[in-house]
């Protein structure tokens, strides 16, 4: 009697779910409960490649036309003067990074920053401009994602060079301190003399800021250099001993 | 779930395995398109400036 049951039980397995459903409503709902699990990890694991690959790609593409147009605009004598920071004011050259240039805007909010560039603070303390006679000329950019530009901030050591490029001077930058961790809230970083650093007197500085560790906002990394030296752009734009 | 959407897709095996497909990347295409985009301010990853606000997603700025 009971194998007979067996038996119909299993022909109606392919009856129609209605049934089958009302008959094990608890194993319907754990089911479809572990499915909903599985569901949602397989959206987080998505959220991490969307993260840390997908939008690396469209703020590299990103980036690349926003380098192309000020370059553009250089071949044909425009900018970056005061006339043309909008679209870019030069590209930063890290060699220590190993991410090739990186362009640099106004700015450091999240929509300028997510189109894979560095953007130069106007807020909380304004940052000075290489051109600049004193000053610190402050800069950020994403750790990861978003094109990641300063992903390996932690490759730069004391000594190193930091390069920035404008339509006709190379700024040539020497890190003299790095903060590894700082807070957020550290503004003092920034300041157009970071003391932070070390540094007493005004001088021409520049700043690195990014989060840190990797694949979080925790707390700041921060590198601070000092301008060496300057260079004009010849007409083939020969790049400086630090970048060849 | 699952289960159920298998069972009220038309077609045999195979047309119901491409329509599975095409329905899963609809899903993913959603997700990349709006859904992460619109996600990811809402997530403290991708805060990298000092500033004296610093309050989850407006540290950003």
């Amino acid at each position: 009697m009971a194998a007979r049951t067996e038996q119909e039980e299993r022909t109606e397995e392919s009856a129609p779910p209605v049934r089958r459903g009302s008959r094990r409503p608890v194993a319907t709902v754990v089911s479809f409960f572990g499915e909903l699990l599985i569901t949602a990890g397989l959206v987080l694991g998505l959220f991490v490649v969307y993260s840390l690959w997908w939008t690396n790609v469209l703020a590299d593409r990103e980036a690349g036309k926003q380098g192309d147009t000020v370059r553009g605009h250089w071949a044909e004598g425009r900018g970056p003067g005061e006339l043309d920071t909008k679209d870019g004011i030069g590209f930063l050259h890290v060699p220590a990074m190993k991410n090739g240039e990186v362009l640099v805007k106004k700015g450091t909010d999240t929509e300028t920053l997510n189109n894979g560039i560095a953007g130069y603070y106007t807020d909380p303390v304004k940052s000075a401009l290489p051109s600049d006679a004193q000053g610190n000329f402050t800069l950020a950019a994403h750790r990861d994602g978003h094109g990641a530009k300063f992903h390996n901030i932690d490759k730069v050591r004391k000594g190193d060079a930091i390069v920035f490029e404008t339509k006709d001077t190379w700024y040539v930058y020497k890190v003299y301190a790095e903060l590894p961790e700082t807070s957020k809230y550290n503004v003092d970083a920034i300041a157009p003399v970071p003391k932070e650093s070390g540094v007493k007197k005004p001088g021409r500085y520049i700043t690195l800021t990014t989060c840190t560790p990797v694949y979080t906002s925790k707390y700041r990394y921060i590198v601070w250099g000092e301008l060496v030296r300057t260079e004009k752009v010849d007409s083939d734009r020969t790049k400086p001993a630090e970048l060849r | 779930m699952y289960g159920w959407i298998w069972r009220h897709l038309p077609g045999n095996t195979w047309v119901r395995g491409l329509i599975s497909l095409v329905l899963a990347l609809a899903v993913v295409y959603a997700l990349f398109q709006y859904v992460f985009p619109w996600a990811e301010p809402l997530l403290p990853f991708g805060d990298v400036t000092v500033d004296g606000e610093g309050t989850g997603a407006g540290a950003a700025r």
